[in-house]
């Protein structure tokens, strides 16, 4: 059959760069991308899309297989160019994907990452899923096509592949009267197919698993239950940055942190409290839900160590979030920074001062509540902060 | 053998068919409103009553209950009666049955809207509304049977082993779950707090999905499938092993929709496993579908209703792969709170509940009404419209969903979250745009359907009389000897009832029963107290709102959630909510340690203008929350319940309740007062306020005196 060698050419076309892919991946660096979960996720529709290529194929075989279309092609040569032109597509588009994949490869310097992946795996895989997906559209189209035009033909009771028969274990349909059970329910009659192998298998299978899952998590004690994995992950993601801290410009915090004077340094304080402090403190510092930063008043000591330390850590029971789990260390530097030059700029609609005088050189404060706050914040650290 | 002669109901099956489609344009007109509001929030017109804390239980309610339930009674009343060779068993109790639950849902929709809600997905009606739904279901039953012992066909078919599974344990699900203590007419406590409430009513939310929109439409695949084949179904053993299986497997795996939460870790590993198991059994279901079109695919191109069937099936295996899926647990790590969950529940809901119900009317409003369809090409159109509206629905929610949970698990290398909460919304509105349109569309297809029906209804004349015969039930029968096992329980109706309940009894009982009875599945902790009279009326506001349909209250132990919410949330927390309000989706942040992060003035203007503290949010405003008045009169019978469901207040301290709760709003008053804001004590909004800088802050700085 022409038609079925070319449709079977054409998911070889496809499902080659698939596997040379999934063998290039391994190889590189196969365990970090698959704890990757936007890769997962698209392996497996890229899997999932091909079984269904596949099985597609085995479908038009079957129609393929069976006498009446054998009979319309004979009759209706007008098709066969119609499945010749599917083929043609199908080239056009694994060849056009090709190219594709290769633009990508130039674009590979791109230090863009999308979901944790670089943007070469990431759009490869879009495409073939794109591909797939047009693929799998195109033999339902063509499917559909197949079927319409063998409506003409008279229906000779067509034959399912042994394949297809010992996938679902069934008895033939042009036997089935053996197994024809002699329950009618208003007209409603019962075969007594075997159940599928794979079906049955596969429930076998699911109880075999769920009975591992019990043991290895509950019995055992071999798996990490929820708060072990916390605790992991934690621990895991604090060395991760430590490691990257120690070569890190961003290592400042309240002791080192030194007030900056540098434009660029500013305007990036500034660009980060209009979009994250303006809610409270108003667009110029002026002040609203939260205290005037404009003046010379400070309820928190006006030191850019006590500044830094209010916008790292908060005052939490004032209202004041800590911000220390959204901004890096060099962020609160910046706009710490900024905010000490607001001082003096006297915004509109001004809110009344807050807090005791300060005055620029005046060391840290030293109030005595001090003390008592820091003990909070060690308790306010454990609980970790908001982000909303 | 003597014929006895009888007649068919069809009046009541046709009833059921114009209540299914009226209602079905109400439901997906109620989620299109709903939806746009996700990026139109003024679409609410500053009204309550349509805002989408209260659109979306409508919604979800009219789909599940009105279009769906009609869907089920037109189906059952029509393939009953002809499965048992018997009219229905009393006209009257058909018309009760007929108009006590369209009593149920107009109620449900007025008290819905009202913001008369128990604050419990998919279970929002009210005890009145509760004990009506009781009623009526019992009527059901009553009917359902009295056909059955009248019936004039020996052996029950599956898909009346399906309706009977069905009649029982959604019975069983409805009295368990509602058990609440009254306070007023339209307001109740649920019985069950925090751990053990989110247990029950999940284990109720998942069986619901099971047992309202699964069973009984499998029952209706059995009948109306090879009906419009002409086929024999494909196989009488894989009927029987994947009922018996469906129903003993389906209750556990409640508890897969609160992976990672504060329940415990015995429970939800028993909601993955048995989910995972529940592949087989369901897809026992679809495979008995297709496969019974063998030799019949012909059909299905000329068959517009068995097109819609097909697609339905298909959904219906596609979603019931998805389901266990989405319960493993580093799935449910990506999918929960997102759209993913959405996108999961619509193809069910549109594909498998939506197309069962337009390609069982497309083949059995012509035949009620003795004529043919009007126009075959309108319900091609149909059914090209409405998939490609699931397709637009479901694909851009998939992709919303992964997005937004990969962005709430962003860190820098500095170890900060990439993302504010406010940046992962903003991403979310093309989407929520593009679902809408996929909604739309849908909808479209079936006020196309409407049109098509009442134009095959005007031209046809309706079959009031069906008259058909049938030899009587002799009480003589012998069995024959060959005969499968199973034949025996299909004689036996009432013993098929008692095994099923049983069976479906099992899996609710082992796991509910331990929570309630070993301490150490939730841990107390000393410091959680009470919630003060006034906390707890801002709690009933939180409540009416529907604030639970955006906001979780449940932190689960992720760094990216403890870094983003605070420390991630303990059973024991929850000891004094009833109802519990873990929330199911994060439209909006999770609320569980909102206490104490802002001050007083930030809730105030956050509730009259949400994006003047936080630009870009899509929550609607809540002006009326400044303006209406707490219903003070209701606190003391409001305290009295919660003691009487065991919340620890002091002897008499309802009598006293009305003062403590305004003495503490005088002092949120006066904090508001230093912010420039002024507003009464006896407001709503206080009170809400109250409720919110409550919320999370007990066990700051304590320890949980029983660690597991």
């Amino acid at each position: 059959m022409n038609l079925l060698k070319k449709t079977q050419y054409g998911l070889a076309f496809i499902l080659l760069p698939l596997s040379g892919f999934c063998q290039s991946e391994s190889i590189k660096s196969g365990s970090s991308y698959f704890s990757n979960a936007l890769f997962l996720t698209l392996f497996i529709t890229i899997i999932l899309l091909a079984i269904l290529i596949v099985a597609l194929g085995g479908a038009f075989k079957n129609i393929a297989d069976s006498d009446y279309l054998i009979n319309k092609f004979k009759k209706d040569e007008e098709s066969n160019t119609n499945s010749t032109k599917i083929v043609a597509t199908l080239l056009l588009f694994v060849s056009s994907f090709s190219m594709f994949s290769q633009n990508t490869v130039a674009g590979l310097k791109d230090d863009g990452r999308i979901g944790g992946l670089d943007s070469f795996t990431f759009y490869f895989m879009i495409a073939l899923v794109a591909l797939e997906l047009i693929v799998l559209a195109l033999m339902l189209f063509q499917f559909n096509v197949l079927i319409r035009t063998s409506k003409t033909v008279k229906e000779v009771p067509k034959r399912e592949s042994t394949i297809m028969q010992s996938l679902v274990g069934a008895v033939a349909v042009e036997e089935e009267d053996s197994i024809l059970l002699e329950h009618d329910y208003d007209g409603i009659r019962e075969l007594d197919n075997d159940l599928p192998p794979w079906w049955k298998y596969g429930f076998y299978l699911t109880i075999v698993v769920s009975v591992v899952y019990m043991l290895h998590f509950h019995v055992l004690g071999t798996g990490d239950l929820q708060l072990k994995e916390y605790e992991n992950d934690i621990a895991e993601a604090k060395l991760a940055v430590d490691e990257y801290m120690k070569n890190s410009a961003n290592n400042v915090d309240e002791t080192t942190v030194k007030l900056l004077t540098e434009q660029s340094d500013l305007e990036t304080g500034k660009d980060i409290f209009i979009s994250n402090c303006a809610a409270c403190h108003g667009r110029a510092g002026e002040g609203s839900v939260g205290p005037n930063l404009a003046d010379n008043y400070w309820l928190h000591g006006g030191s850019i160590q006590d500044v830094f330390k209010s916008v790292k850590y908060g005052w939490v029971e004032n209202g004041m979030k800590s911000w220390k789990e959204d901004l890096s260390p060099m962020q609160i530097a910046q706009i710490s920074s900024f905010i000490k030059s607001l001082k003096g700029t006297n915004p509109p609609n001004p809110k009344a001062a807050q807090g005791d005088l300060y005055t620029e050189g005046e060391a840290t404060t030293q109030d005595s509540t001090r003390a008592q706050t820091m003990a909070q914040h060690t308790g306010a650290d454990t609980l970790g902060t908001s982000k909303q | 053998m003597e014929l006895e002669k009888f007649q068919y109901d069809n009046k009541t099956v046709k009833m059921f068919a114009y209540a299914t489609i009226v209602w079905g344009l109400v439901g997906m007109l109620a989620g299109l409103i709903a939806a746009i509001q996700l990026y139109l929030p003024s679409l609410n017109l500053s009204l309550p009553y349509t805002t989408f804390g209260r659109v979306r239980p409508v919604h979800t309610n009219a789909v599940i209950f009105a279009f769906v339930g009609n869907g089920i009674f037109m189906g059952v009343y029509y393939s009953l009666q002809r499965l048992l060779k018997a009219r229905m068993f009393s006209d009257l109790l058909s018309k009760i049955h007929f108009w006590g639950w369209q009593l149920i849902i107009v109620l449900a929709a007025i008290t819905l809207v009202l913001g008369k809600t128990t604050g419990k997905e998919y279970a929002e009606l009210e005890w009145p509304i509760d004990i009506l739904i009781t009623l009526v279901w019992v009527v059901f039953g009553w009917n359902m049977f009295g056909t059955i012992i009248r019936r004039r066909e020996r052996h029950l078919y599956v898909a009346i082993w399906f309706y009977i599974a069905t009649f029982v344990t959604v019975a069983m699900l409805h009295i368990v779950n509602s058990v609440e203590i009254p306070v007023s007419f339209w307001k109740s406590y649920s019985w069950y707090a925090g751990v053990q409430d989110a247990l029950i009513q999940w284990w109720y939310g998942h069986n619901a999905v099971a047992f309202f929109l699964t069973t009984p439409y499998l029952g209706l695949m059995y009948y109306f499938l090879p009906k419009m084949a002409q086929r024999p179904v494909y196989s009488y053993r894989l009927s029987i092993i994947h009922f018996w299986a469906l129903i003993f497997l389906y209750i556990w795996a409640g508890p897969h929709h609160l992976l990672y939460t504060s329940v415990p870790d015995w429970a939800q590993s028993l909601g993955v496993v048995f989910s995972v198991m529940l592949i087989a059994p369901s897809w026992g279901g679809m495979i008995n579908g297709l496969l019974t079109l063998r030799g019949a695919w012909d059909k299905v191109r000329d068959n517009v209703g068995l097109k819609f069937l097909v697609v339905a099936v298909t959904a219906y295996g596609m979603a019931t792969f998805e389901g266990p899926m989405l319960s493993l647990k580093s799935v449910s790590a990506i999918a929960h709170y997102t759209d993913w969950i959405v996108a999961h529940v619509h193809v069910g809901a549109l594909g498998w509940n939506g197309f069962m119900t337009f390609g069982i009317l497309y083949w059995l409003i012509p035949k009620l009404f003795q004529t043919k369809l009007y126009s075959q090409k309108m319900a091609n159109a149909h059914f090209w419209i409405g998939t490609l509206g699931i397709l637009l629905y479901a694909v851009p929610m998939y992709w919303a969903g992964f997005m937004q949970s990969s962005m709430w698990k962003d860190f820098t290398p500095e170890g900060q979250l990439k993302w504010q909460f406010m940046d992962t919304v903003t991403k979310m509105i093309p989407f929520y745009i593009a679902r809408s349109v996929g909604g739309t569309l849908y909808l479209a297809g079936a006020v196309l359907m409407t049109y098509n029906l009442i134009k095959t209804i005007k031209a046809g004349s309706f079959l009031e009389v069906e008259e058909d015969e049938a030899p009587a039930l002799k009480g003589d029968y012998v069995a024959h000897s060959k005969d499968h096992w199973h034949r025996w329980i299909e004689r036996k109706p009432i013993q098929l009832m008692v095994l099923s309940l049983i069976v479906v009894a099992i899996g609710g009982i082992i796991e509910f029963v331990p929570t309630f009875l070993v301490k150490s599945n939730i841990p107390t902790i000393a410091s959680v107290k009470p919630y003060t009279p006034l906390e707890l009326q801002g709690r009933d506001i939180y409540v009416r709102e529907g604030c639970y349909t955006c906001h979780s209250q449940m932190i689960r132990p992720f760094r990216s959630e403890t870094a983003r919410y605070g420390e991630y949330s303990k059973a024991g927390e929850f000891v004094y909510d009833h109802p519990f309000q873990w929330g199911s989706k994060r439209t909006g942040p999770d609320l569980a340690r909102e206490g104490g992060k802002y001050p007083d003035s930030w809730h105030y203007n956050h509730m009259l203008d949400p994006t003047s503290m936080s630009p870009g949010s899509i929550m609607p405003q809540y002006p009326w929350l400044l303006e209406d008045q707490i219903d003070g009169n209701s606190t003391m019978a409001k305290i009295k319940a919660m003691k009487r469901l065991g919340v620890p207040y002091p002897d008499g301290y309802e009598k006293i309740a009305l003062s403590d709760m305004e003495k503490q709003a005088n002092e949120i008053t006066a904090n508001l007062k230093k912010d420039g804001i002024e507003t009464l004590p006896d407001r709503e909004i206080v009170a809400l306020i109250a409720y919110l800088q409550r919320l999370g802050k007990d066990i700051k700085s304590e320890k949980v005196t029983d660690k597991k």
